[in-house]
């Protein structure tokens, strides 16, 4: 109970973050996803299970603060969720947080969760085709993969001074 | 019964969870009202459409039986109307003729069939299986058996989309045919009304409500329906009209495009002058 309230508290004060200090970091107007690098290391500490509700309840957090498109981030962050829950393994968490794996299921999750926020935000736009749906993704999950090396580089330290 | 259930919940649990929360995210979604939902709407109901058509290959044996028996009194009724009707057009020509107005002009119906039905939303459509490719534009009205049915609203080339009378986004302006009384139908989401209709002005259970010489979007003296209640309300000036629609949205299957576009001088003229605004 104790581990859901502080995960609840971090996932919180990284949606503050994600609306106060990340619009600082827009590099052409991308931002990196903070709340999803946090799904993604829920996934792969706690599961599939708790990684789609993890993601469901950020991404309504997240439409609720905004107030822009309300359900779009908790449908899709449902998904990349879901989708994180694939690489957990309780065996080797500790590895695959600490190692370049993390990056890439980062990368793909981010994939995911951008193609399906985009496909549908910029439905019914002048600008609306599959280039810009591509390079919002892409650009979108590459910048969020290049923040996630930031926990993924703590992990590693952390492991090394544990070993 | 309950224990396989709950077993087969508990083995696929993480799909379950998934498709539970999907489908709040999803009414969320549905709660929207922007550009981008709109689209979606427009894009899933053309795609409902086109699978639906598919389906509809597969004959529906039953209820043939009650339609047929249904179809046959329909035809005898109107049988008999026509030949009354005959009888009143050539008096009215006479009559017009007389009195020197001009004929009402005709305008050219596409016959279409419904594909695609979405009856159960605040902003309920319809979709034909017409389109761009048959001459159908945005805008232009649609009537079925009973009367009118609403206006296209979307056009793809095989198939266009209509928001009928049961749609919060839905105004014409009608008339009570017996009085002349004008008023705004509207959809408030429950039921169909005939709004801006003073409490002085004389409107009875019964009359048939018409569309109204000052609609742009649609031609006059179709039928839309009859009056069902009318509520005498109190603290403000107009009664509450309760429209029972003409057409029944359940079990409409065909349905005609007219291809009526508005008077380009009348429509110019009352946009160069303030304050009009009709649909």
């Amino acid at each position: 109970m104790e581990y859901y309230l502080r995960s609840a508290l971090i996932a919180v004060g990284l949606m503050i973050l994600q609306t106060t200090f990340v619009p600082f970091l827009s590099v052409e107007g991308f931002l990196p996803d903070l709340l999803l690098i946090w799904i993604v290391y829920f996934a792969i500490r706690r599961g599939q299970l708790d990684a789609t509700v993890a993601g469901f309840a950020a991404g309504l957090l997240q439409d609720l603060l905004t107030m822009q498109f309300l359900g779009l981030a908790a449908f899709s962050k449902t998904i990349a969720g879901f989708a994180a829950g694939y690489f957990y393994n309780e065996n080797n968490t500790e590895q695959t947080l600490s190692s370049y794996r993390f990056l890439l299921i980062i990368l793909l999750c981010s994939a995911v969760h951008n193609i399906t926020y985009f496909g549908i935000f910029l439905q019914g736009s002048e600008g609306m085709s599959i280039p810009t749906l591509m390079e919002y993704t892409i650009v979108t999950s590459l910048y969020t993969t290049a923040i996630g090396a930031l926990p993924m580089f703590t992990f590693a330290r952390k492991q090394g001074f544990a070993s | 019964m309950f224990q396989r259930i709950y077993d087969f919940v508990l083995l696929f649990r993480e799909y379950v969870v998934l498709s539970g929360l999907l489908l709040i995210s999803l009414t969320l979604l549905a709660f929207n009202d922007n550009v981008q939902m709109r689209h979606m709407r427009a894009f899933t109901t053309v795609a409902f459409g086109l699978v639906q058509e598919q389906l509809s290959i597969v004959p529906r044996y039953i209820g043939l039986r009650s339609e047929n028996n249904r179809l046959r009194n329909t035809l005898v009724n109107l049988t008999d109307e026509v030949s009354r009707l005959r009888e009143a057009r050539l008096e009215n020509i006479r009559l017009r003729r007389l009195l020197g107005l001009n004929e009402s002009p005709l305008y050219p119906l596409t016959g279409g069939k419904v594909v695609g039905k979405n009856l159960t939303l605040l902003r309920n459509t319809l979709t034909l299986n017409l389109g761009s490719r048959d001459s159908i534009r945005e805008q232009m009205p649609v009537i079925g058996d009973g009367g009118l049915v609403g206006v296209v609203s979307h056009v793809a080339d095989g198939y266009s989309v209509v928001r009928i009378l049961l749609n919060t986004d839905f105004r014409a302006s009608a008339k009570v045919q017996r009085s002349r009384v004008d008023g705004i139908l509207a959809w408030d989401g429950r039921s169909l009304l005939l709004n801006n209709v003073a409490k002085t002005l004389d409107v009875k259970v019964g009359d048939v409500v018409v569309t109204s010489e000052y609609s742009l979007t649609y031609p006059s003296n179709i039928r839309i329906g009859i009056v069902e209640e009318v509520q005498e309300q109190q603290g403000t000036l107009f009664k509450k009209v309760f429209i029972l629609p003409g057409v029944d949205f359940v079990k409409l299957e065909e349905v005609f495009v007219m291809n009526y576009t508005p008077d380009r001088e009348r429509l110019m003229l009352e946009r160069r002058s303030p304050g009009q605004s009709r649909r």
